[in-house]
């Protein structure tokens, strides 16, 4: 599963996918009939969000194994290691995640053919979904071969719908979950609502899909599938999130995360005031006067030594006067006087000449200053700065 | 000369004006940007508010009472994160999460261009120092 997951996570080319998981599922496929993977491990991602729904993540295990227990609508979080793969390659993808149901059984179906069709279709809805009638994220729409503009996102089922279906049906179905969820349906919480939908369905696939879940007594509106996909993509940006917080990987738990975000994002913006205050004292002359017209002006303000009101000049001129304009990402340069800097002044050819070269690097003011070092300690160190930087 | 309170303060508002200008275009940026030009235009120069609120507790106020609702539990945190990021408190979960990680890493260029410009300042007065004497 290793090389399937990697393909798939964070590919932004749903095209790609087919193929990719249509291998992995077939990869899985035989795995998962071999062996009965415990289904134990509950993935923190996908687990996590259930949270916000109520709905522990172990119940969905369960509902692929039992017949119609009463569960909760929507979330079906996946602690299979397959549903979390599948919602890794699917949900992560920018239009429209797929919202499988999870739950995809261990056993999946010993047919590798339609396991591939149903992969297909998967992908496929990313690409041609007409509008829903949810207002939720785009689903897939499975059926991109015979392609209904209508609604006939579910292939019927010739016979045993209502059956306690072959566990290959579930998977199926669990597959072709995405369309289900355009199966406008507030009343396919019985088997007999499915097998009507089913009939409906204007296509003439043959694939034994069935309405897993509405057959479970799972709601199969609109409403929360549309929800399971939203929730999808809440969890795709939460674990963006997570690897740009330091730390934050190894934590799992949706609220602890939340937790360790917050706490970064307060601890940068005490940096942001402490390092102002630090600035301020390391040289007293540095100082941001008119700054009104820094927040509006399109060029930057500048700063004078003396706390005059700032003008904006031309960047060019920077080099024969001692005045930055830097509009740019770094903060605004504070003028520090040069005379007043150093004791003695000193000529700034060499730096005059780079200036103009770098008019918007960050240490220019910085270059300008140490023009007059003669030091060249200090000009090594804003050379390796303006590197770094 | 001004206080170095005064002049922290200005250079914190200019500090965050360079997060606004260098991530235009962002919800919080715009947010964060609308935000300063109030504050400027309220304090003129040298009131305490600053746009970036430091308040060391972002869940006062916010009730945290039940700890055992989980769903609960992570609204609060949302709530906080909202009140967090600018411009967060009219983003759904979604689109918070996508401001938050861009805020995020927008602070975090700001702060390492800060800490070498003190750094730079600092070896300048230094070396300034030994020079004079």
């Amino acid at each position: 599963m290793g090389p399937a997951r990697c393909s798939g996570v964070g590919s932004g080319n749903s095209g790609a996918y087919t193929t990719e998981i249509a291998e992995s599922l077939r990869f899985e496929e035989e795995i998962h009939s071999i062996v009965h993977p415990s289904l134990d491990s509950s993935p923190a991602a996908g687990g996590s969000f259930t949270a916000l729904l109520g709905l522990p993540a172990n119940q969905a295990v369960e509902l692929l194994h039992e017949t119609g227990p009463s569960e909760a609508p929507g979330s079906a979080a996946a602690p299979s290691p397959t549903g979390e793969l599948w919602r890794l390659r699917l949900g992560e993808h920018a239009a429209g995640p797929l919202h499988l149901p999870l739950g995809c059984s261990p056993t999946f179906p010993s047919n590798a053919a339609l396991v591939e069709r149903a992969a297909r279709f998967s992908v496929f809805a990313a690409e041609d979904s007409p509008a829903l009638s949810s207002g939720g994220g785009p689903s897939p729409r499975l059926k991109a071969e015979p392609l209904d503009s209508d609604s006939p996102p579910l292939l019927p089922i010739p016979t045993e719908k209502t059956q306690r279906p072959a566990k290959r049906k579930e998977c199926e179905k669990s597959k072709a979950k995405g369309p289900a969820k355009k199966s406008k349906s507030a009343e396919e919480n019985t088997a007999a609502a499915a097998k009507e939908t089913a009939a409906e369905n204007t296509d003439g696939e043959k694939l034994p899909y069935v309405h897993v879940r509405a057959r479970r007594g799972q709601a199969t509106d609109s409403h929360s599938l549309a929800e399971r996909a939203r929730r999808e993509k809440i969890n795709a940006r939460m674990k963006l999130l997570q690897e740009l917080v330091p730390g934050c990987s190894k934590i799992t738990g949706t609220a602890l995360v939340l937790d360790e975000i917050i706490n970064h994002v307060q601890s940068l913006q005490r940096q942001v005031e402490f390092l102002s205050m630090r600035l301020a004292a390391v040289n007293p002359r540095i100082d941001f006067g008119g700054l009104d017209s820094f927040l509006s002006a399109e060029c930057g303000p500048l700063a004078t030594a003396n706390g005059r009101g700032g003008v904006a000049l031309d960047p060019a001129l920077w080099s024969s006067h001692p005045v930055t304009a830097n509009g740019a990402r770094w903060l605004p340069q504070p003028q520090i006087r040069h005379v007043d800097v150093w004791p003695t002044q000193q000529s700034s050819t060499a730096w005059t000449r780079d200036g103009p070269a770098h008019p918007h690097a960050l240490l220019n003011p910085g270059a300008s200053l140490v023009g007059y070092d003669p030091a060249s300690s200090v000009l090594l160190n804003s050379n390796q700065l303006k590197t770094e930087l | 000369n001004a206080s170095l309170a005064e002049r922290s303060q200005r250079i914190k508002m200019a500090a965050e004006m360079g997060l606004v200008r260098s991530s235009r275009g962002r919800h919080w940026s715009r947010a964060l940007g609308r935000r300063l030009l109030q504050r400027e235009g309220i304090t003129g120069c040298g009131c305490k508010n600053a746009a970036l609120s430091t308040s060391s507790n972002v869940f006062e106020d916010l009730g945290v009472r039940e700890i055992e609702d989980e769903a609960a539990e992570i609204g609060t945190r949302v709530r906080a994160l909202q009140r967090l990021v600018p411009g967060g408190e009219e983003l759904g979960l979604e689109r918070l999460f996508e401001e938050t990680a861009d805020y995020i890493e927008a602070l975090q260029g700001q702060v390492s261009a800060m800490r070498a410009m003190s750094c730079l300042l600092d070896g300048l007065e230094r070396e300034k120092r030994m020079m004079g004497k």
